[in-house]
C-alpha cells in the first residue's frame, strides 16, 4: 500500500454552510498503472474527489499523495494532472492542434517538440489529419477523442475523467470504452474515472469504489464488487439481486422465511441475523424438487430480453428474479408451476468477506 | 467583503479577496463619481440659495422649491409635460404595434433586415432626427411646399414653433423604442396559439381580442412607459421643434441651467422630474403586477 | 370569403409600408435635402449637387467637433468596457456581499432621465472646473455607457463554460493565463460590442453634452444643435447623412468583424 502511486487518506470535503460532508473521510490507493473507477449515484460524492485530486477543490482534511508526497497544496495549475471533462470542456476558439498543445505551451515546451508531441498525440487516439480542424467541426466521439490527446499529451501524473462516456450515443459508448481501456494499457497512465453506470465501470476499471453518500463502501475487484459485495448499498447498486433476510440455522445453513432453509458457503456464527442474496443468472431452472436450495413456484409475470428472459417467480411470500438464456429450451410461459435451484457458492452472505 | 471564487484553488480568501476589490474598484469609483454623488449633489443644490452661476455653499432653504410652487407659469409647465407624454406615449403605442405585430409574427427571409429598418433610427442622434422633422414641418418644408404646390392652401400652414410639431417629431422619434420593447414583451405569443384559437372556432377578430391582445399587453405596457418617461424628460427637440415657444419641465431645466444660471432653481425642477419618474415607473409595476395575477 | 381575406392582407401592407415610411420619413428627407445649396431651407431641392458637402468640410467648426466626438467617444469606449470588464468580472464570478447593491448601481442609471443626469454631472464639475473639459464630457458619458457595456459584457461572460476555464488550469495555465489565453478570447465579442455601443451613445449623445460642454470641448451634436438654433440650412442635411453613414458603417464593420448580433 505504502508504495502506491496514488495515496488518498482521509479526505473529507464539508461544503460551507452544509451540514454534513460531501466527502467524509474516504481512502485508497491505487499502484502506478491501475485504472479506478469512482462509482456511485449522483451526489455520492465521486466527482468531488475527482475535483480535489485535480486541485479545482480544496480538500476541508485529507491528503492526497503522489509517490509519497502530498500534493493537496500544490496549484491546480502545478500539479500536472490531465482531465477528460464531462463535456470534454475543449477551448472553442483553438483547433484541434492548438487545444493539445495548449498543455505544452504552458510548460514552455520548444515549438518543434510541441508539434512532434501533438502529432504522436492525434496518432494515439487516431484522429491524425485532424489537427487543424476547429473544435465545432468535430463529431462527439473526435471531441472525446480530443480531449483525451490534450490531456495525455503533458505526460500527466495521473489522467482525471469525469463521466468520460455520459455524452456519447449507445453504440459510440461501447466503441470509446474499448478506446479509453486501450489507449491507457498502451501509455501505462495511472487514471481514476467517475461514473454512475455500473456496466461502464464494470467493464473498463481494474478496480472499483463504490460510494454513498460521501462515504466509500467497498473497493475491489469488479468480480469482488459484483459477487461478493459487502454492504446492503453495494449488493442492491451492483445489477439485480433477490434478498433474503434470515438467522442462521447451522453451518451454512438459514432459515429464511416462508422458504425452505437456504445453504449457503460462508461463515456465519450460529443464531445470528443474515442477509443474503441471490443473483438473477445464478437461479437455474431445475428438473425435480429435492436438490438443496430449490423454490417451486409459479411464473407471475416475463420480460423478453433478447437473449435472456426475466422470469419473476411467486414462492410463496416471495418473488424470486431470476434471468433464463432464452436459448434453454422449452422455455416457461406465464402461470406456469416452475422449480429454481441456486448453487450454495452463488449465495451471497452480504456484509462478510468470502469464504 | 466575504469572496468565494468559483476557480483556482490556489487563490487563498485573502488573495481573492484582494483581486475581486481590484475588479470592484475602477467601475466602481467611476459609478460613484459619474452617477451617485451627481444625484446626491443634485438633491442638496435644490436646497441651496440661488446666486448666478455658483452655488452659495452652507444653509439650506426651499427657496427654490417655493419659487416653483407657487409660481403659475410651472404649474403650466408641468401640466404641458404631462400632455406631450401623454400624446407621445399613447400615438407612438399606436403607431408602433402594427410594426410590433408584424415583425413578431412574420416569416418573411427579410426579417432581420425588417427589423433592423425599424430600430435603425436609434443610430441616429436625436439633433439629426429632429432636424429631419424641421425639414419636413418647416414653413417651406415638405408639408407646405406640397400643400401649396397643389394649390390646397395660401398660407403656410404652422406646423413648427409649437407643440404639435413637437410632439410628431418625438413620437417618431421614440417608436423605434417602443417597438423594441413590444418585441421583446411578444415573447409568449406564439401563431401556433392564435392557430389553436382558430381551430377551436375563434374569427380573426375573436383570435385577436381573445389571444394576441391580452398576451401583448405586457409589452404594450412596457413600451407605453418606455415612451412616457423619454417624452418627459426630453428636452432637445421639443426646444428646436418649439423654437423656445413649447415649455416643458425639460426645457425649463436646461433654461436655468445654461442661460439664466440658476441653479438651485434647475437642480428643483430636475429633483420633481426624477420624483414624477419614479412614481411613474412604481405605478406601472403595479400594472403589471395586475396583469400577470 | 376569399375576397375578404385578400383585401385585408392588402390592407395590412398597406399599413405597415405607411409606418415604416412615417418612421424613416426625417431621414429620408434629410438625404434628399443633402442634395440642395441654397442658404434656406425649401422643398424640393432645386437642385442636385455636392456643395453642401463641400461646405461642411470647409467648416472648420464642424470639422474639430468631428474630431472630438471621435476622441471622446473612443476614450468613452475604451473606459467603460475596460470598467465594464472588470465589475462584469467581478459580478458573475465572485460572490460577496454587497453584490445587489453594486448590482443596483449598475442598473440605476437606466431608470434615471438623462437631463437629470446631465444636471447633476454639471453641478458635480463646475465647482472643480471641468465644465467645457475633455474629462468633463468623458465622466458624464461615462455614467450613462457603463451599465450598457456591463450588460453586453456579462452576457457574454455568462455564454463562457467555466469547465473550459478549469480545463486550462488543469492543464497548467495558471490564473492569470486563463484569464489572457482563454477567458478574454472568448469574451472579445462582447468586449467589441460593449465598445461599439458605448462609442455610439457617445457620439450621438446630445442632452448630457450640451449641459457640460459650449465651445472648448463641443461635440458635433451640441454644435449642430446651436446651429439650428439659428440656421436651418441644408449643410446640416450633409453632415448628417455623413453622421448616419458613420454610424451605419461603425455597426456593419463590426457585424462582419465579430457578429454583433451574437454578441448583444
Amino acid at each position: 500500500m505504502a508504495d502506491h502511486h496514488v495515496i488518498i487518506e482521509n479526505l473529507v470535503k464539508t461544503y460551507p454552510g452544509a451540514q454534513k460532508p460531501s466527502v467524509d473521510h474516504v481512502s485508497f490507493s491505487l499502484p502506478r498503472g491501475e485504472m479506478l473507477a469512482l462509482l456511485g449515484p449522483s451526489g455520492c460524492g465521486k466527482t468531488t474527489i475527482l475535483r480535489m485530486i485535480a486541485g479545482l477543490i480544496v480538500p476541508t482534511s485529507g491528503a492526497i499523495r503522489l509517490d509519497g508526497r502530498d500534493v493537496s497544496s500544490i496549484p491546480v495549475y502545478k500539479r500536472n494532472m490531465g482531465m477528460v471533462f464531462q463535456a470534454y470542456a475543449l477551448f472553442p476558439h483553438m483547433s484541434v492542434a492548438e487545444n493539445i498543445s495548449f498543455g505544452l505551451e504552458m510548460r514552455k515546451v520548444g515549438r518543434a517538440e510541441r508539434e512532434e508531441r501533438v502529432r504522436k498525440a492525434l496518432d494515439l487516439v487516431k484522429l491524425a489529419g485532424f489537427g487543424e480542424r476547429k473544435v465545432s467541426q468535430l463529431s462527439g466521439g473526435q471531441q472525446q477523442r480530443a480531449a483525451i490527446a490534450r490531456s495525455l499529451v503533458i505526460e500527466p501524473e495521473l489522467l482525471l475523467l469525469d463521466e468520460p462516456l455520459s455524452n456519447l450515443d449507445a453504440k459510440l459508448r461501447d466503441e470509446m470504452r474499448d478506446e479509453i481501456r486501450d489507449i491507457q494499457a498502451r501509455t501505462g497512465v495511472t487514471a481514476i474515472f467517475v461514473t454512475h453506470d455500473q456496466d461502464e465501470a464494470l467493464s473498463m476499471a481494474d478496480r472499483l469504489a463504490v460510494m454513498s453518500a460521501g462515504r466509500l463502501e467497498q473497493i475491489g475487484t469488479p468480480r469482488e464488487i459484483f459477487d461478493r459485495p459487502q454492504t446492503d448499498f453495494v449488493a442492491s447498486f451492483i445489477g439485480a439481486g433477490t434478498f433474503f433476510e434470515g438467522k442462521v440455522a447451522g453451518p451454512g445453513v438459514a432459515a429464511v422465511d416462508g422458504l425452505p432453509p437456504l445453504r449457503f458457503v460462508g461463515e456465519a456464527a450460529v443464531g445470528s441475523p443474515v442477509r443474503l442474496m441471490v443473483r438473477p443468472h445464478r437461479l437455474l431452472l431445475a428438473g425435480e424438487h429435492g436438490q438443496p436450495n430449490s423454490f417451486t413456484g409459479v411464473v407471475e409475470h416475463i420480460v423478453y430480453r433478447g437473449q435472456i428472459l426475466t422470469l419473476s417467480v411467486r414462492c410463496g411470500s416471495r418473488l424470486l428474479q431470476a434471468d433464463l438464456p432464452t436459448h434453454a429450451g422449452v422455455l416457461p410461459q406465464k402461470g406456469d408451476q416452475v422449480t429454481l435451484t441456486v448453487a450454495p457458492e452463488d449465495v451471497t452472505l452480504i456484509g462478510r468477506e468470502a469464504a | 467583503m466575504s469572496a468565494a471564487v468559483t476557480a483556482p484553488a490556489a487563490g487563498a480568501p485573502a488573495a481573492s479577496r484582494g483581486i475581486l476589490l481590484l475588479l470592484l474598484l475602477p467601475g466602481l469609483v467611476a459609478l460613484v463619481v459619474t452617477f451617485l454623488l451627481p444625484l446626491l449633489w443634485l438633491f442638496r443644490a435644490s436646497f441651496a440659495s440661488s446666486a448666478v452661476g455658483t452655488l452659495s455653499g452652507g444653509d439650506w432653504t426651499s427657496e427654490a422649491y417655493t419659487t416653483v410652487l407657487f409660481d403659475p407659469f410651472y404649474w403650466r409647465v408641468a401640466w404641458n409635460t404631462l400632455v406631450l407624454g401623454f400624446n407621445v406615449a399613447v400615438f407612438a403605442v399606436i403607431l408602433s404595434y402594427p410594426i410590433a405585430l408584424f415583425l413578431a409574427r412574420t416569416q418573411s427571409r427579410f426579417r432581420g433586415v425588417l427589423t433592423a429598418l425599424a430600430v435603425a433610427p436609434l443610430l441616429t442622434s436625436s439633433v439629426v432626427r429632429t432636424y429631419g422633422w424641421m425639414v419636413i414641418f418647416g414653413d417651406r418644408g415638405v408639408i407646405n411646399s406640397t400643400l401649396q404646390a397643389l394649390s390646397l392652401t395660401d398660407g403656410v400652414i404652422r406646423l413648427t414653433n409649437n407643440s404639435l410639431g413637437a410632439t410628431v417629431a418625438l413620437i417618431e422619434i421614440l417608436m423605434p423604442y417602443a417597438i423594441l420593447a413590444m418585441l421583446s414583451g411578444f415573447g409568449r405569443l406564439n401563431v401556433q396559439l392564435e392557430e389553436a384559437a382558430a381551430m377551436l372556432g375563434a374569427n380573426r377578430l375573436r383570435v385577436f381580442t381573445r389571444i394576441v391582445l391580452p398576451l401583448s399587453l405586457p409589452g404594450v405596457l412596457t413600451a407605453a412607459l418606455l415612451v412616457f418617461v423619454l417624452a418627459i424628460s426630453s428636452f432637445v427637440t421639443p426646444r428646436l421643434m418649439g423654437g423656445g415657444r413649447v415649455f416643458v419641465l425639460g426645457t425649463e431645466v436646461f433654461n436655468e441651467a445654461t442661460v439664466t444660471l440658476n441653479w438651485p432653481l434647475a437642480a428643483a425642477l430636475s429633483v420633481m422630474l426624477l420624483v414624477l419618474f419614479s412614481s411613474i415607473i412604481l405605478l406601472y409595476q403595479r400594472a403589471l403586477r395586475a396583469l400577470e395575477v | 370569403m376569399q375576397n375578404t381575406s385578400m383585401l385585408g392582407r392588402v390592407a395590412w401592407n398597406t399599413l405597415i409600408t405607411l409606418l415604416y415610411l412615417f418612421l424613416l420619413a426625417p431621414i429620408v428627407i434629410v438625404f434628399i435635402i443633402s442634395f440642395d445649396t441654397r442658404q434656406y431651407l425649401a422643398f424640393p431641392p432645386e437642385s442636385f449637387s455636392f456643395g453642401s458637402y463641400v461646405k461642411v468640410f470647409e467648416n472648420a467648426k464642424f470639422i474639430s467637433a468631428f474630431w472630438r466626438s471621435l476622441a471622446i467617444g473612443a476614450i468613452v469606449g475604451i473606459v467603460s468596457v475596460s470598467a465594464g470588464m472588470l465589475l462584469s468580472l467581478s459580478l458573475v464570478r465572485y460572490k460577496f456581499r454587497g453584490k445587489a447593491a453594486v448590482n443596483f448601481l449598475i442598473l440605476a442609471p437606466f431608470l434615471v432621465p438623462h437631463i437629470v443626469l446631465a444636471v447633476g454631472v454639471m453641478l458635480v464639475i463646475a465647482p472643480i472646473g471641468l465644465l467645457d473639459s475633455y474629462p468633463g464630457i468623458v465622466l458624464a458619458h461615462l455614467g450613462i455607457t457603463i451599465p450598457y457595456t456591463v450588460r453586453t459584457i456579462t452576457m457574454s461572460l455568462m455564454a463562457v463554460d467555466t469547465r473550459v476555464e478549469e480545463a486550462a488550469l488543469v492543464h497548467g495555465a495558471s490564473p492569470a493565463m486563463v484569464f489572457w489565453r482563454i477567458t478574454l478570447p472568448l469574451v472579445r465579442p462582447g468586449l467589441i460590442a460593449g465598445a461599439v455601443i458605448a462609442f455610439l451613445i457617445s457620439f450621438d449623445e446630445a442632452t448630457i453634452s450640451l449641459f457640460i460642454v459650449s465651445v472648448k470641448a463641443s461635440t458635433l451634436p451640441t454644435e449642430i444643435y446651436h446651429y439650428l438654433e439659428y440656421s436651418t440650412d441644408p449643410q446640416i442635411a450633409a453632415l448628417s447623412v455623413i453622421l448616419i453613414l458613420i454610424s451605419i458603417g461603425v455597426v456593419v464593420a463590426v457585424e462582419r468583424l465579430v457578429g454583433l448580433r451574437r454578441a448583444i
